[in-house]
């Protein structure tokens, strides 16, 4: 640990002990005091290598090699737009050519192999894949969402856990005192035997002391319920993304309406007009036409109800029916 | 349309006779259910000849009230309420119902069901006697009418193929001044309704017997219409019974004549001693039946409240239970 020193200005953690090494993109640290110094104006040069930086993206070291810094880094963003997933492969042998590929792109990149090169592949990875790439982007960041809740769920859940077991060791603490205070009482006012006196209290207490063994196996379920609840939880919240499908009926097909006259057949609609039937009818005003209605359809139904019936005849057969 | 309605279906009987069986039917299953033990049946309760005279006279007073309501009604309002007064009494007894509270009410359901917005007080401002309890009588009656009728409640009537066949016969016939048959078409229509025709034939074949009955009033013959434009050619068996229909309606219709008032007294009094008193609003047995219902209300009200309160007490006592039992920890 203690070897650790800005490359700057030869600052140890032994002589600082506030000392914050920082690293860049370019996996070369500084400590905070010099990138301080250097980036006064908010972009500079990498000291050790030229590489032009943003002060906004320094960062503190988490591991002690700087180098593996920039591994991380240089994954990340590599890995942002190689997104695809082992569903996205027909066999396991591409996808492993495929994720060997990767390696090979972060590598290179890291130790800095064919650089040009590689960001050439990179760009052109970029232009074939596309759309997949923006898929697969939308598709993390859902997920990455739902982790978030689900860890919030969790963390509620703990609290309230916690807060039962507190309550418990209370009542606990309580009972016990109660035990006690009890005992005594019993011994100062009892005129029984004092042995027989404490022995019922310790069986008392045995029994107490089961019977809180017993119920406590009932919170473990409910902790599990909890966390198998989580999961109710997580799929339940897919399928609200999906949108329910309503499953449709058969199509509607129209039916022509089957008239049945039981009486000489009635005019068409035709013959209402051309047959002079509507000369008959009082034409309709032109607020009825609005409404819907117009002379013929009274007269057909007039027509059709004077007709229809006519031929009925009552059979014994029918009679009995009702 | 009528050939597949329930009033074909159900409500269209063979003949005469059919009729008269059912409504002896339901005159017996009265008898039969409140004789306890009385000897003189005839003489106690009503025969179906007694039965039917009543009836017709309590026609005749629908008619009445129909003609004179006001505001005036259409003529479907009046045929609907014939048709739900037969129906009524084919199955139920006059001991049982009294026609003249079933009377109102099918007018007044006849009303709703043809359109004819009239509200409760309109209505029973056209009723001799006490409006409240005929409203009453009427709102309670309504539901167990429609029930009766098991809910059959479309009725075709005659009067909308009168003009389907007045319109037929001024395009298709030489009959000059086609509306001067109106007067007697509304003449036979009127009694067809207190004959039961129309439990008999199909509304159509009433229009045409009133449309031919009219017609030979005025001394005009229509038989060429019906022969040759109505029906057509080949249609000889169809015809004949039809003339046989129109036949048999006109004859029914002539056949009606209004009962004596007398014997409709007599009848009366009888009816008084021998009719269902559960169902006589005037009656000791009626109100307290409904009294009943009314305290059944109150009751279940009572109870309810009274579980709430339990409740609520149940909920004190947990609530201060509790508190008890932390107290003596602290």
């Amino acid at each position: 640990m203690d070897d650790q020193a800005c490359p700057r200005c030869k600052t140890t953690k032994y002589r600082n002990p506030s000392l914050k090494l920082m690293v860049n993109v370019c996996g070369h640290a500084l400590c905070e005091s010099c990138v301080d110094l250097l980036f006064l104006k908010g972009s500079g040069s990498c000291p050790e290598c030229d590489v032009p930086l943003r002060r906004s993206n320094f960062r503190v070291q988490l591991f002690e090699d700087p180098a593996v810094e920039k591994e991380v880094d240089i994954r990340k963003r590599v890995l942002k737009d190689f997104n695809k997933k082992e569903e996205d492969f027909s066999s396991l042998n591409e996808y492993n050519d495929y994720l060997e590929n990767v390696e090979t792109i972060i590598f290179n990149l890291t130790n800095n192999i064919d650089v040009m090169e590689t960001n050439k592949r990179i760009e052109q990875y970029k232009r074939d894949n596309r759309e997949l790439i923006l898929k697969n982007k939308i598709k993390i960041g859902r997920e990455e969402l739902e982790l978030e809740e689900l860890l919030e769920e969790e963390k509620h859940i703990d609290q309230i856990r916690k807060k039962e077991i507190v309550k418990e060791e209370l009542e606990l603490k309580r009972k016990k005192i109660k035990e006690k205070e009890d005992l005594i009482d019993e011994l100062m006012f009892s005129n029984q035997d004092a042995k027989k006196i404490v022995n019922e209290f310790a069986q008392i207490s045995q029994a107490a002391a089961k019977e809180m063994e017993s119920s406590k196996p009932t919170a473990p379920p409910r902790a599990s319920q909890f966390s198998t609840g989580i999961k109710f939880g997580r799929t339940s919240q897919q399928s609200a993304y999906h949108i329910p499908i309503i499953e449709d009926g058969p199509l509607y097909t129209y039916k022509e309406p089957e008239i049945v006259v039981d009486g000489p057949e009635p005019p068409v609609w035709s013959e209402i007009e051309t047959g002079r039937y509507i000369v008959h009818m009082r034409p309709e005003t032109v607020e009825e036409r609005a409404g819907g209605y117009t002379a013929n359809i009274a007269c057909m139904r007039a027509l059709q109800e004077a007709f229809m019936g006519l031929y009925h005849v009552s059979r014994p057969e029918q009679g009995q029916s009702s | 349309m009528f050939p597949t309605s329930t009033q074909k279906k159900h409500w269209m009987f063979t003949d005469e006779l059919e009729l008269q069986r059912l409504r002896e039917e339901a005159n017996q299953k009265f008898i039969a259910k409140h004789r306890n033990g009385i000897e003189d049946v005839d003489g106690y309760f009503l025969t179906i000849a007694e039965e039917r005279i009543f009836l017709k006279n309590y026609e005749l007073q629908m008619r009445d009230l129909c003609n004179k309501f006001n505001p005036a009604m259409p003529k479907a309002v009046i045929g609907t309420s014939f048709h739900y007064f037969k129906r009524f009494y084919l199955h139920n007894s006059v001991m049982d119902y009294h026609p003249k509270e079933i009377l109102v009410t099918c007018v007044y359901l006849a009303c709703k069901t043809e359109e004819f917005n009239v509200s409760i007080s309109q209505f029973v401002a056209n009723i001799r006697g006490d409006r409240d309890k005929a409203s009453d009588i009427i709102l309670n009656n309504e539901l167990l009418l429609m029930q009766l009728l098991n809910f059959h409640l479309t009725i075709h009537n005659p009067y909308r193929p009168v003009e389907g066949l007045l319109i037929d016969i001024k395009t298709r016939s030489q009959l000059a001044y086609p509306e001067r048959l109106r007067p007697g078409i509304d003449e036979l229509l009127e009694k067809v309704f207190l004959t039961d025709a129309c439990l008999l034939y199909a509304p159509s074949q009433l229009a045409l017997a009133a449309v031919l009955h009219a017609a030979s009033k005025i001394h005009e013959n229509l038989d060429a219409y019906v022969t040759e434009t109505l029906l057509g050619p080949n249609t000889q068996q169809r015809l004949v019974d039809l003339i046989e229909a129109v036949r048999k309606i006109r004859s029914m219709v002539k056949s009606v004549e209004a009962p004596a008032r007398e014997t409709v007294k007599i009848i009366e009094k009888k009816l008084e001693k021998c009719r269902n008193q559960e169902n006589n609003p005037n009656s000791q047995i009626y109100k307290q039946r409904m009294q009943e219902i009314l305290d059944e209300d109150d009751e279940k009200e009572m109870e309810r409240y009274k579980r709430l309160m339990q409740k609520h007490a149940q909920v004190d006592a947990q609530t201060l239970g509790i508190d008890r039992i932390s107290s003596p920890g602290n």
